[in-house]
């Protein structure tokens, strides 16, 4: 009897510990079930990581990456309703201003508060119930009574978005109203999560700053390169300028040193010439001489013209009526050679101060020029306008003397304005010389532009400000 | 009616002598012109009293400031008239300075000088 209720006890016993067993099997397969599905959610997560990592690097601007971050996070953290990411306005001390949310509608007003606390946090931080309740009312004393109004997240993910010591802003990750709670494991993926925005957001600012530096090299190399051409054009028209200073001094000399036997020759044959009776055969030739002395003393009057550009008074000239007053004197002229007039004066030109007498002088050399360049008639063009070279430098007035003429051959050009230099058999080659010294005299400028067979332009550009040398 | 006397001082000869025969043959009768290339001969005939115009060529070589300063002391209402080959706007300034009214320039034809000393002759009478 003994023996069967021994039996029994030991059956029982052996019940209890298999129904132990059983127990232990049942807790052992639920825990490695939650184990799985930990693991699966790790691999997952993994996984979305990685995925956004690789899409993060070949993102190339900043509002595609922070939009595809708040939609992986979203996907990432199970449960979520909304992810934001706030950055700061240009600098660390500025405003922090939401610039991706998913999905896409604007957040509580809470959510502004928990940004600037998560972009002052060292790293990553999670908030639930209570605790996220007496932060939002600690950090809410300077912010709007509204949101005691709304309803408020049970939970939120907050991540700062910095690198090294540079603040950038913030990422804020919210669980579903009354439902959801997220758990400290997740802290370490919103923080990777953090940390890859900030690493994309940081090569695409790199990028952008490589690519501004570049611009400015580039556009300080342009700029050089416009100094060194002005500075080269300054330089040549120094040494023209020398260059006509010496022979301009060089023809003074000279031409003082001619004027006393010119002056006894001339007036030796006027002599003679009132002693001639009216018909003698002599006076042919003698006339012949004593045009060829006056064409030699007009030359002689030229090249010392040209040592002293700066005779007469500075007055206040008016451009346009210098242009017409030129033109009547040259109206005969230009008729018998078949060339007719245009001219485009701008209305209203300011005064400029000038020497009148030389810059009609140059207006005539140039218009004479134009004539003698249409020798079977043609167009000539006269304009003046009002321009600015450039934004900010001094107002400069262009006088442009256009003819449809034969235009100048290439190899002419550079030495249009040396003294002596001609094509006109007949010519001093001083006109051009003695107007481009006047005109720089006046701080001005004067260019050509021709072409040959098409025609040729003069342009004269005076500062409406004299410089203190023209004096 | 007694001539007027015309002194001129140039120191290029040539010069001195195409001014005189000029003037005189186109004045005639009316004038006495007298010419040197010394500035001391010239300033006697002044300081003498018998010359109604002075011409002088201010050439850089010559005496001429000299000279129409000293003729400026004795005579001082003597007309004088710059006729020059060395032209410039600050020589011209300098022969207002020392009171030299007329002005011309060589090389000047000599039917545009005479109505100038004409002028200046008729100043005096």
């Amino acid at each position: 009897m003994i023996e069967r209720d021994d039996a029994i006890a030991y059956i029982t016993k052996l019940e209890r510990d298999l129904q132990a067993a059983h127990s232990r099997i049942a807790a052992l397969e639920r825990e490695a079930a939650l184990q799985a599905r930990y693991a699966r959610d790790l691999d997952r997560r993994l996984a979305a990581l990685l995925s956004v990592s690789a899409a993060l690097l070949i993102s190339h601007d900043i509002d595609s990456i922070i939009q595809l971050v708040v939609q992986q996070a979203v996907d990432l953290f199970p449960g979520t309703a909304a992810a934001h990411i706030y950055l700061f306005e240009h600098e660390p001390d500025g405003r922090l201003r939401l610039r991706a949310s998913a999905p896409d509608h604007a957040p509580a007003p809470t959510f502004p508060i928990l940004a600037e606390m998560a972009a002052k946090a060292p790293r990553a931080l999670l908030l639930n119930g209570p605790e996220l309740e007496y932060v939002i009312h600690q950090q809410n004393s300077a912010h709007s009574p509204a949101i005691n109004d709304c309803l408020w997240p049970q939970s939120v993910l907050l991540a700062p978005l910095r690198i090294e010591q540079q603040r950038l802003g913030a990422l804020v990750i919210c669980g579903e109203q009354l439902s959801h709670l997220y758990h400290p494991r997740d802290l370490p993926f919103v923080q990777a999560l953090a940390d890859l925005t900030v690493i994309a957001i940081d090569e695409v600012q790199q990028r952008q700053r490589a690519a501004a530096l570049h611009r400015d090299l580039v556009h300080t190399q342009s700029l050089r390169a416009e100094a060194e051409a002005r500075l080269n054009a300054a330089q040549a028209q120094l040494l023209q300028s020398a260059k006509l200073a010496a022979v301009g001094e060089l023809s003074a000399s000279v031409a003082h040193e001619i004027n006393n036997p010119l002056y006894a020759a001339r007036n030796s044959l006027y002599l003679v010439e009132q002693d001639l009776p009216p018909d003698a055969p002599q006076r042919t030739f003698l006339t012949i001489a004593q045009q060829e002395l006056g064409r030699i003393a007009r030359i002689i009057t030229r090249m010392r013209d040209f040592y002293r550009p700066s005779r007469g008074e500075l007055t206040s000239a008016n451009i346009n009526a210098l242009l017409r007053e030129t033109l009547e004197l040259v109206t005969t002229h230009l008729r018998h050679n078949h060339v007719t007039v245009r001219t485009r004066l701008a209305n209203d030109l300011p005064p400029i101060v000038a020497h009148a007498d030389q810059l009609r002088q140059v207006f005539l050399n140039v218009i004479l020029n134009a004539c003698d360049a249409m020798p079977s008639g043609g167009e000539l063009t006269v304009s003046s306008e009002l321009i600015a070279a450039r934004p900010g430098a001094p107002a400069t007035l262009a006088i442009s003397i256009t003819d449809t003429g034969v235009g100048i051959a290439p190899e002419h050009i550079p030495h249009l304005f040396e003294p002596f230099y001609t094509t006109k058999p007949h010519g001093t080659g001083l006109g051009l010389a003695i107007s481009a010294h006047i005109v720089t005299q006046h701080g001005g400028r004067i260019t050509v532009d021709s072409q040959p067979g098409v025609g040729t332009t003069f342009t004269i550009l005076l500062p409406l400000e004299a410089p203190a040398t023209a004096s | 009616m007694a001539a007027y006397r015309i002194q001129i001082y140039d120191d290029d000869p040539t010069a001195a002598l195409v001014t005189q025969r000029g003037l005189q043959a186109l004045l005639g009768d009316e004038v006495i012109v007298q010419a040197t290339t010394n500035a001391n001969e010239a300033w006697l005939a002044c300081a003498n009293g018998n010359v109604d115009l002075l011409i002088v060529d201010p050439s850089p070589y010559g005496a001429a400031a000299a000279l129409i300063r000293a003729v400026r002391t004795y005579r001082p209402y003597l007309p004088i008239l710059a006729l020059t080959a060395y032209d410039t706007p600050g020589l011209r300034a300098r022969m207002q300075a020392l009171g030299v009214e007329l002005y011309a320039a060589k090389p000047i034809e000599l039917r545009e000088l005479v109505p100038l000393v004409s002028q200046a002759l008729h100043q005096v009478a």
